[in-house]
């Protein structure tokens, strides 16, 4: 677990506050290269603000999120995901109104200028755009459905849809926002699969996830949010016997 | 089938063209050199609406600064129309971006309102500063299009098929291309858009100036053929009028923006014996059109959606508000 390499991303003393409420609190924490790493919580701990976080959304109130040794301060969403970082969103946002295949290629399409759009013929760097998309598309298994509607797909394959359009931007890091959020268990089944497979392709990957079992399952390390604060960060064997942690999922009895 | 489409649409073009030239009629030349500067217009808003979202409600004051500054140039410093044309696209692209600039920052439904209030605002310009733009009088005595020696009506009538053909062909570059898709990716959920790496502000800033260009050269089109130009062409009412040929003909898609033209154009001229009553037509297909047609004639995206989408926008996109 511990690295002599830098991390990958690195969270220090990061917080965010919305008024009176503390969403985020003074988290640190380090993602390495090649890990596949779960961040998990019940609802309200802060998962979604801390994503926003690393990816731009929301700005900090203190502390710093570093991706490859460089600060992410100040960065608009498509500044972080030029830089390496791609997401997907929990409540699944793919573009209903077009193509499979032009969803996935807005992930890498990055900054194709109108002069691109204007000029006779196809440069390299728009042949690349066709190429990666149909690649991430084959990946997730729908090449066969390049040409139809987005909206037209089932609820399993809108969301290995948004994958292979994160995927598309060849991110370094992918953050996964509760990907298993409304499958079923076979659909969940596959989805892990896939996600190990990526990993074993040497992609660095970081879980949110509220259902503890497919994080358990398959993630080389966890770390546990409760109201804002990192409570844990070990394997899952440790995680799941933490006290603290089984505290934040079943309460003390006083609460709720 | 898109290639042989536009093969036929190209040969009733021609056909059209030179029916009206045979014809000798003025009158039905005029309608259809107005027909083909309202698909400038449509074509050029459904760019940023259709295809990117951005629901403008001032197209038709675009159009306006690109007919002044034509008809200025031309009747003060003797400008022909190949100078003036160029001049008044690049103007009415600066007024645009330059207008734009802080409403960019606005989202969905806000950028709309600030639109119209942009358009409101040339508009009483055009209508006020008095000393530059002759204030209701308008201006009159535009010169007409003239090349290589040929002029009139029917030299007209082939200009402005050209700057058409030239407009649409660039729209539709600019539509099937990755540009199209990010500008579409726009539409459809532009936080997410950002957060796949596309630089929203720029894109549409940038699509913004592209259609105001457009408008500006439609508005050059505008004053040149017609001879006269005063502020009640580039009111509010014209630009829903401009949208309606889009929602008509289908957001989104270049051939609804024609049709949505031609039928919004060339309707009210049936009805003339109606009198100002025909006005009500273009209501009434508006509104048979949302209720029967909800994606127009031939669109991508359906227009109440598109409204009902960036409502929900707003509450969509401020994290803060929301989850966390």
């Amino acid at each position: 677990m511990v690295s002599e390499t830098p991390p990958l991303l690195a969270l220090r003393g990061l917080t965010r506050r919305f008024g009176g409420l503390v969403a985020v609190q003074d988290v640190d924490a380090d993602i390495h290269r090649g890990e596949l790493v779960g961040l998990i919580g019940p609802n309200g701990a802060g998962k979604t603000t801390l994503f926003n976080l690393i990816s731009g959304v929301t700005a900090p109130s203190a502390g710093t999120v570093m991706f490859e040794g460089q600060p992410l301060a100040g960065l608009r969403p498509y500044q972080v995901a030029r830089l390496g970082i791609g997401r997907t969103f929990q409540n699944l946002r793919v573009f209903p109104n077009m193509t499979v295949f032009d969803n996935v290629s807005v992930g890498a399409i990055r900054d194709s200028g109108l002069r691109d759009a204007l000029r006779p013929g196809s440069p390299a760097h728009l042949r690349h755009i066709g190429e990666v998309s149909r690649e991430m598309l084959a990946k997730v298994g729908l090449l066969a459905q390049a040409d139809e509607l987005a909206a037209n797909l089932s609820y399993g394959k809108r969301k290995m849809l948004e994958i292979a359009r994160a995927l598309a931007g060849r991110p370094r890091l992918l953050i996964l926002d509760e990907p298993a959020a409304g499958l079923n268990d076979s659909e969940t089944l596959e989805l892990s699969r896939f996600i190990e497979q990526l990993r074993a392709e040497g992609l660095t990957i970081l879980l949110v996830e509220h259902d503890m079992g497919l994080v358990m399952r398959i993630c080389s390390r966890v770390m546990v949010l409760a109201f804002g604060r990192k409570i844990a960060d070990a394997e899952p064997a440790v995680v799941r016997a933490d006290p603290a942690v089984l505290d934040a999922y079943l309460g003390t009895g006083d609460d709720e | 089938m898109s290639a042989r489409l536009n093969l036929w649409l190209g040969l009733a073009l021609v056909v059209t063209i030179a029916g009206l030239i045979a014809s000798g009629s003025s009158y039905f030349v005029q309608i259809a050199i107005t027909t083909m500067i309202f698909v400038i217009l449509s074509a050029s808003l459904n760019l940023i609406t259709g295809s990117a979202g951005l629901l403008s409600l001032g197209h038709a004051a675009f159009f306006g600064v690109g007919a002044y500054v034509a008809a200025l140039l031309a009747t003060r410093y003797g400008w022909s129309f190949w100078t003036t044309l160029p001049a008044a696209a690049m103007a009415s692209a600066l007024v645009g971006v330059v207008v734009a600039m802080p409403t960019m920052r606005l989202t969905s439904i806000y950028f709309s309102v600030a639109t119209l209030g942009i358009g409101e605002m040339i508009y009483v310009t055009l209508l006020n500063w008095v000393g530059l733009t002759r204030g209701p009088m308008g201006i009159r005595s535009i010169p007409g299009i003239e090349l290589f020696g040929w002029k009139g009506i029917e030299c007209q009538l082939v200009v402005t098929a050209a700057v058409m053909l030239g407009v649409l062909w660039l729209v539709h570059r600019l539509v099937h291309s990755y540009y199209g898709n990010s500008l579409r990716a726009l539409r459809e959920d532009d936080a997410c858009a950002d957060a796949m790496g596309i630089d929203t502000g720029r894109l549409k800033l940038q699509s913004f100036g592209v259609a105001c260009a457009m408008a500006g050269a439609a508005g050059a089109l505008f004053a040149h053929t017609t001879g006269y130009i005063s502020p009640d062409s580039f009111r509010f009412g014209e630009s829903i009028l401009i949208l309606s040929m889009i929602v008509v003909g289908g957001l989104g898609s270049l051939y609804g923006s024609i049709i949505g033209a031609v039928i919004l154009s060339v309707l009210p001229e049936l009805l003339r014996d109606l009198g100002s009553y025909r006005m009500i037509a273009v209501g009434v297909v508006l509104f048979l059109s949302i209720l029967f047609l909800p994606r127009g004639l031939v669109g991508e995206v359906s227009a109440l959606d598109l409204i009902r989408r960036q409502m929900r926008h707003r509450l969509q996109r401020r994290p803060e508000a929301g989850a966390w």
